[in-house]
């Protein structure tokens, strides 16, 4: 369970994030969204640690990690898969994989592997191809699949849908959804394409302009009209 | 036609030291994005530890031995020197900050040391071999140059390509966000790759000693021919350093040859010069041509 608490983000003389609060319980899916500007990439930022926050707190089942470095964050079990499918071209699909969870013992990152490559077929395919050559989607699953080699309590997505076809992120996102249930994952997915965030969510958070304007079942926020009109318009 | 031969023989040894250093030059671009013009400092400031440690134990390779760990702490210095404190700056402000190390290396060498050129002699035979009755312009030592040479290229190669460490070195100067966001520590990363550079540089240090006297500034003219290599190569491949490292070698052994050494390092120049104007990116390089 992930736990946010009064964090406040300030850029010079903006505040980014205004006293936000949440919580991600295991084995749920929570959508944070909201238009453009919200803050939504900023909180994740803050939760990987590569944005530290003026005030608040963020911690892990209980255990504090606001004050460590991204890369302990990484390995306390909190995994960010940031926007853009990161993916890193110069490297093989395989060696984008190995990449994640380098710090653990080979036993347990090969089984790691495995069951990355159990869950997206096309990378065992591909794996001598360089990840450039790769489409949308699949380096989007690669990005995904490295997160899940560091074996993650708390998976948090960035925008996945990001330019990609509508099948596909339904794909991706019902994935997601699964894996949140099956590993017991903590996720936190962030999305400016509302509607389908809301679909594969347990929880909905809805951001504006720094602060968290609504809170609730995921089904409750999408049947919310006026909400949809006032934060999200459409 | 024998004296070309000749020529091109006798530039492979020098070459190999060229190439040496230019991968030292990759190394620390490849990780930091930084051309680290004290490189050829730190390779004088160790090739004198080398000569201090020889001259007390008259050993030549306990001298490398000792050498190879000053490099390795000597490039973790610099790096700790200049990139924490002006990470913040641009990039040029860190080269520029290098020039700074490789000045103040050369001012605290000739205090230690003294600025009058000291003797360093070849462990081994520096005569050129005699085969079917012709002396060639090749001697055991540098064949012993180039076998170094070639298994440092080897021995960095597959660290880089078969290794966990290698390749979270590779994604840290890829990539330094990712990389962190998969749990790697990039810091120690790009520390490691200097300490490298370092370790490389050292060892091209020993080895030009011999044919370039020690003092604090004769490995200046070294960075240039290794600095070309390393451009030419594309700053990013090891392999393309290694080839222009020993081009370089070869052009100046035929230039001098041919007509004499002073016109040498004006030709590698202006093949720099050339290169750079028909093919930016390096003949190596992959992607964007570097805007300088």
């Amino acid at each position: 369970m992930l736990e946010i608490a009064d964090v406040t983000v300030t850029y010079g003389a903006v505040r980014a994030l205004e006293r936000v609060s949440l919580t991600v319980p295991s084995g749920t899916v929570t959508a944070v969204i909201g238009a453009n500007g919200a803050g939504k990439s900023t909180l994740m930022r803050t939760i990987a640690g590569l944005v530290k926050p003026a005030s608040g707190s963020v911690a892990l089942s209980g255990v504090g990690i606001t004050s460590l470095r991204p890369e302990d964050i990484v390995r306390a079990g909190v995994v960010l898969v940031p926007e853009g499918r990161s993916t890193i071209p110069e490297l093989t699909v395989e060696e984008n994989l190995d990449l994640g969870g380098l710090w653990r013992d080979k036993a347990a990152r090969k089984t790691s592997k495995a069951e990355a490559l159990d869950l997206f077929p096309i990378l065992a395919d591909r794996r001598r191809s360089r990840a450039d050559t790769l489409s949308g989607g699949e380096r989007q699953q690669l990005a995904i699949a490295r997160a899940l080699m560091c074996a993650p309590t708390c998976l948090m997505l960035d925008e996945p849908s990001l330019g990609l076809a509508p099948l596909i992120v339904t794909q991706i996102l019902e994935l997601v959804r699964r894996l949140s249930v099956d590993a017991n994952l903590a996720v936190l997915l962030v999305e400016q394409n509302a509607v389908t965030a809301l679909r594969v969510a347990t929880h909905g958070v809805v951001l504006n302009l720094g602060r968290v304007v609504m809170e609730g079942p995921a089904e409750h926020i999408a049947a919310h009209d006026e909400l949809r009109h006032a934060y999200l318009g459409y | 036609m024998t004296a070309f031969f000749d020529y091109l023989l006798g530039g492979i040894g020098s070459g190999a030291v060229i190439a040496l250093l230019a991968i030292a030059l990759v190394l620390t671009w490849r990780s930091t994005r930084i051309v680290n013009f004290a490189q050829v400092g730190q390779a004088m400031a160790t090739t004198f530890v080398a000569f201090a440690v020889r001259e007390a134990s008259g050993s030549w390779v306990l001298g490398l031995a000792v050498a190879l760990v000053a490099g390795a702490l000597l490039g973790l210095i610099v790096q700790a020197l200049i990139l924490r404190p002006v990470r913040r700056m641009d990039t040029s402000g860190a080269i520029i900050a290098t020039f700074g190390v490789l000045i103040a290396l050369q001012a605290a060498a000739a205090m230690i040391w003294g600025a009058s050129p000291q003797p360093f002699g070849p462990p081994i035979a520096n005569a050129g071999l005699e085969v079917f009755g012709h002396v060639w312009p090749i001697s055991w030592y540098d064949i012993l140059i180039i076998a170094v040479t070639a298994i440092l290229v080897i021995g960095l190669g597959l660290l880089l390509t078969r290794t966990s460490v290698g390749l979270a070195m590779r994604a840290s100067a890829f990539n330094p966000e990712v990389a962190r966001l998969s749990g790697v520590r990039v810091g120690r990363m790009l520390g490691l790759g200097w300490a490298i550079a370092g370790v490389v540089g050292a060892v091209a240090g020993v080895l030009i000693a011999p044919s370039a006297t020690l003092a604090p500034n004769s490995f200046d003219i070294f960075l240039v021919f290794a600095f070309t290599a390393a451009v030419l190569g594309g700053l990013d491949s090891l392999v393309g350093a290694v080839f222009f490292g020993v081009g370089t070698g070869v052009v100046l052994s035929l230039v001098t040859g041919y007509s004499d050494s002073s016109s040498a390092p004006v030709v590698v120049l202006v093949l720099l010069a050339v290169s750079l104007i028909l093919k930016p990116e390096g003949l190596f390089g992959r992607g964007k041509a570097r805007a300088v």
